[in-house]
This record gives structure tokens, sequence and C-alpha cells, in this order.
């Protein structure tokens, strides 16, 4: 059984198609990367699996329980968390109050206060800034709450939308570092949307790359970042730019 | 006779109840972009609920009469149910509309309660004695008070400390500031929308009542019409504040209190009359300086 399984997914904004039949599935403890170009859906995926927008058709399951058609909210008590794109932190809450919102679905009080220490520690600069709104932190800090907040929901899987976004390289190298030591830490399942085949391929994991809502390439990020698969899944044959990598 | 205090007393006193009210508006607009314009059929409906429905000229008091320390949360009680259950009956269908279509049915609610009521207790206004014995002046500082103004003003500090502190410290207060700036992001993080829109409609509709339990003490009648020159003005406090912002509401809420009560001092008799035609002028000219109001939330994300 799956840890994710996701079966000829659509989703429609009105009259407007973002998915068309998609279907991918996610082990437990494995990591994938979501690519394509953008309006390719991406994060219209991330939001129907946490049932942030409904779907139109097809089916969405973790650990064989059916998540389509369910709130958000009791999505997210199954143990699956996101961090949207462009961190949707709460700007007027402070920094320790954005970790806490997640918490309200946990009872086990003492792993709690324990995550909360871990985020600190893998985040320090969150810790020295608990007691600030998070509306003031910079962007790479606001990413880093971001993440922190997903994780105090003890998530199984963690779905993070483009967390390059905006961010310096050496922010993104520590981003990065710091979610693959929680995976590893503690077995989660991620699920991430990366635009750079090169930045996925030195992370490592298995790819999936969609182009006008529907999955036009799957593999190992490696492959992408080697050829030109990328840019052909990206633009359609030949037109691909050569050594162009990721540009949108 | 000292003028003064008098003033800062009336000013107060008004603000107070218009902070209240506008507190009520801004609570529900925070969390479901509604502006809830039923909110002052709420008031006149708990100032009913105190007398028993009758369409007699003379009123005869019902919970009204109960000892006061009943009659507090029973009013307060009345006042929340009434919320709560019209957005059960009403606005929990109607998430995910635009905020005009809510706005409209909000209207359209006002108009069902007064009628039940104009059907209830007819349209005249009714005399009532609530607490007669706080109107009586108490001596500050050579001016002499209604103890009502010093009860209204301190009713005024506990409510807006106690939600302050609710919304601080308490988790439904966290869950409930978080939805109101992003509620989609908070609903992703577990936090079930339900609770937190009834918890909204709840607090909203006990503040409807504390106004109700104000003005009827205060004006000695029941008028069915009595919350909607109220719920204007604190609409307009609400807007002033910067829509769903509390500590917005709360000032704006005084600073219209103490706008009209210079006004109504100093103007000249002949144009006293104008008075609100210059508490709007003020309006006007804030909002042209502040399109977002006093205290624009810092981002407005995405609603149920
Ligand atoms: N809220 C929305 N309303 C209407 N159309 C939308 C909305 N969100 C996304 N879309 C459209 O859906 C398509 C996919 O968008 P999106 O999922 O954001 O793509 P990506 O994350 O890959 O850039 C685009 O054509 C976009 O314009
Ligand atoms: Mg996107």
């Amino acid at each position: 059984m799956a840890r994710l399984g996701v079966f000829d997914l659509s989703v429609r904004y009105g009259k407007v198609p973002a998915l068309m039949d998609v279907s991918l599935h996610l082990d437990e403890g494995e990591r994938l990367f979501v690519a394509g170009p953008n309006g390719a859906g991406k994060s219209s995926l991330l939001k129907a699996i946490s049932g942030a927008v409904p779907t139109t058709h097809g089916r969405i399951e973790m650990d064989g329980e059916l998540l389509s058609g369910r709130a958000p909210e009791n999505i997210a008590r199954l143990g699956l968390s996101m961090v949207p794109e462009g961190r949707e932190i709460f700007g007027t809450l402070s920094v320790e109050e954005n970790l806490r919102v997640g918490t309200g679905i946990r009872r086990d009080y003492q792993a709690i206060a324990e995550d909360m220490q871990e985020i600190y520690q893998s985040f320090p600069v969150l810790h020295e800034r608990r007691h600030t709104s998070a509306g003031d932190l910079s962007g790479g800090q606001q990413q880093m709450l971001a993440i922190g907040r997903a994780l105090m929901t003890n998530p199984k899987l963690l779905m993070v939308d483009e967390p390059s976004l905006g961010l310096a390289p050496n922010i993104v190298d520590q981003v990065y570092d710091t979610l693959i030591a929680l995976q590893k830490a503690r077995g989660l399942t991620l699920l991430i949307v990366e635009q750079s085949s090169v930045r996925a391929a030195r992370v490592g994991g298995r790819m999936v790359v969609l182009r006008g809502g529907k999955v036009v390439a799957t593999g190992d990020a490696g492959e992408f970042a080697e050829s030109d698969l990328l840019n052909e899944a990206y633009f359609g044959q030949s037109k691909a730019p050569s050594g162009a990598e990721t540009h949108r | 006779m000292n003028a003064a205090p008098q003033l800062l007393f009336d000013a107060l006193s008004l603000g107070g109840i218009y902070a209240m009210a506008a507190l009520g508006i801004a609570l529900i607009f925070g969390v479901m972009n509604l502006v809830n314009f039923a909110h002052g059929n709420y008031i006149a409906f708990c100032v009913f609920a105190l007398i028993l429905p009758s369409s007699d000229v003379v009123a005869v008091m019902f919970i009204g009469k109960l000892p006061t320390l009943l009659l507090i949360p029973v009013i307060l009680a009345i006042g929340a149910g009434i919320a709560v259950a019209s957005e059960y009956v009403i606005f929990r269908h109607m998430r995910g509309a635009t905020p005009v279509a809510m706005m409209i049915s909000s209207f359209a609610l006002g108009f069902v309660i007064q009628n039940v009521m104009l059907t209830v207790y007819s349209s005249r206004a009714k005399a009532i004695s609530l607490w007669p014995d706080l109107n009586t002046p108490v001596d500050i500082a050579g001016a002499s008070i209604p103890l009502l103004q010093l009860i209204v003003i301190a009713t005024t500090l506990i409510v807006v400390a106690g939600l302050a502190l609710l919304l601080k410290k308490t988790r439904i207060g966290l869950e409930m500031r978080a939805a109101a700036e992003n509620f989609t992001m908070a609903r992703l993080l577990g936090v079930r929308a339900n609770v937190v829109i009834t918890g909204a409609f709840a607090l909203s509709g006990a503040l409807a009542a504390a106004v109700a339990l104000i003005m009827a003490t205060q004006t000695g009648v029941a008028d069915i019409r009595m919350g909607g020159q109220i719920m204007l003005t604190a609409f307009i406090a609400t807007v002033i504040g910067g829509l769903g912002s509390l500590p917005g509401a709360v000032a704006a809420g005084f600073l219209i209190g103490a706008i009209s009560v210079v006004l109504q001092t100093f103007l000249p008799l002949e144009i006293r009359a104008f008075r609100d035609a210059f508490l709007y002028l003020f309006v006007i000219v804030i909002l042209l300086a502040k399109p977002q109001g006093l205290f624009a939330l810092r981002s407005a994300g995405p609603r149920v």
C-alpha cells in the first residue's frame, strides 16, 4: 500500500482545467520531486491532495484512506501537511504562535514540546526571533518557519511547494539540508515541487514532470539533470534551447 | 459644574458602546469576510428578550426580572444563541459565496428578525425599567456623572481586556487569529473551520447582548429599531479601524464616540442638528487619508 496514491486526478477552476488525469504514487519514506513550467498545475496538484481545492474527477488516497472529498482540516488529521507556495505564514502572529497553530490536532503534549525544540535546533534563527511578528522575518526565515510550522502537525507526508522560490542559493542549500536531515530522522515521506533538476538531482529522488496539467515524464531526478529530457518535457519535442536548465 | 470631566466620561461611555458593537462586527468579518448587518437586530432582539412577548403598550418584565447575577449570563447566552443559530441556518451554507452575497443575506436576515419581532411585540416603543438606580448621578472631579456611564466604561475595559486575553492566551483564540489572517492556511494546519466560526458568532452575539443591556438601561425603552443606528455607526468604526482588525475596531469606536461628543458640545446651536453630517465628514477625511483604515491588517489571505 502506497503512502500516497493519486489516480486519474482532474482539477478545474470553473472552466479552466488545471490537471487532467494525473496519476502518481509515493512509497513510505520516499522522496518525489514534481517539476514543470509555470502554470503546469504543480500547485494545483498539492492543493487538491491537501483538500484546499476540490477535485473534479479521480481519487486520492493516503495509506489506503480516501482523501478526496474530505475537508482540509480532516486531511491534516490523517497526517498530511503542506508548505504552500509563497509560505503563507501568519504575519500578525509571533514566530512561536505560528509553530503552535498546527499542534491543535495533537494530544501528545510531551512530543509537541520536543518537536518544538527540534525545530529550533534545526533553525536557530527561529528560536532567536520566536517572540517577533512572523511578518518581520526575511524570506528565507519565513520559508524555515513555514517548514517548521508544517512539521509541528507531526505529519507522515510533507508536501513543499517551491521551497527555493525567491531565496539566495546558500539559503536554499540550508533549507534542503534541513529537510533531508528531518526526513531521515523522522522517516518522513516528502513531495517537493522544484523547478531546478540540478537541485533535485543533487538532493536525489524520483521526479515527475507536469506540463499543461498532464504528467509528461517520470524518472530519476539525476537522469533529468544529465539529459535534455526536462527541456523536452517542458517545451515539447526538439524546441528545447540546449544548455538551458529550468527557466520559466 | 466642571465641563471637562463630564465631556471625558460622555466620550468614553459612548465610545465604549460603539467599540463593543464594532468588535462584534469585526470578529465575524475577520473569520469569514461577512459584514453582518443583522448585528443591530441581535441587539434589539436581546432588549426585547427582557420583557414578556406581547403586543401591549405596557411592557411586563420577564427575563428582566431575574436577579442581576443571573440576568446578565442569560441575556449574553441569548445573544450568543441567536448569532450562532443564524450562522448555522444561513451563513454556514454561504461559505465561499461572495462577500456581497453574504452581506445581502445578512440584511435579509435582519429584516426577518425585525418583522418577527414586529408581529410579536407590535411596532410601538415600550417603556422598560431595567436597573433604574444606575441612572443616579455620582460626583467625580466636580462633575456629576451617571453611575451607568462609569459602569459602561468599566464594562468596555473588562470586555476588551477579556477578549484580548482570550485571543492571546487560549487555543481557540490562537486559532481565531490565524483563521482571521488566512483561513485556508489555518485549515491546512488542522484548525476546524466550524469551531472557529461558531466561536466568533457566539462572542459576537454576546457582545450584542452586552450593548443591549446598556442601551436598555440608558434609554429606558424597548424599540424594535433601536439596533439600527448603532449598527451603522459601529460598521463605520470597523471600516475606519481597518475591516477585521480588532484593535482597530476598538480604537475607532472610541474615536467616533469622542468626535460625536465634542461636536455635540461645541457646535453652535443652530447647526448642531447637522452633527452627524460633520461626523461623517471626519470619517471621509480619515478614509481619504487611510483607505485601508487606521489598523489595516498586514496581509489578507484567501478565506473559506
Ligand atoms: N485560483 C485559480 N483560479 C483560476 N485558475 C487558476 C487558479 N489557480 C491556478 N489557476 C490556473 O490553473 C493552472 C495551473 O496553475 P498552478 O497549479 O498554479 O500551476 P503551477 O504551480 O505549476 O505554476 C494555470 O493555468 C493557472 O492559471
Ligand atoms: Mg505553483
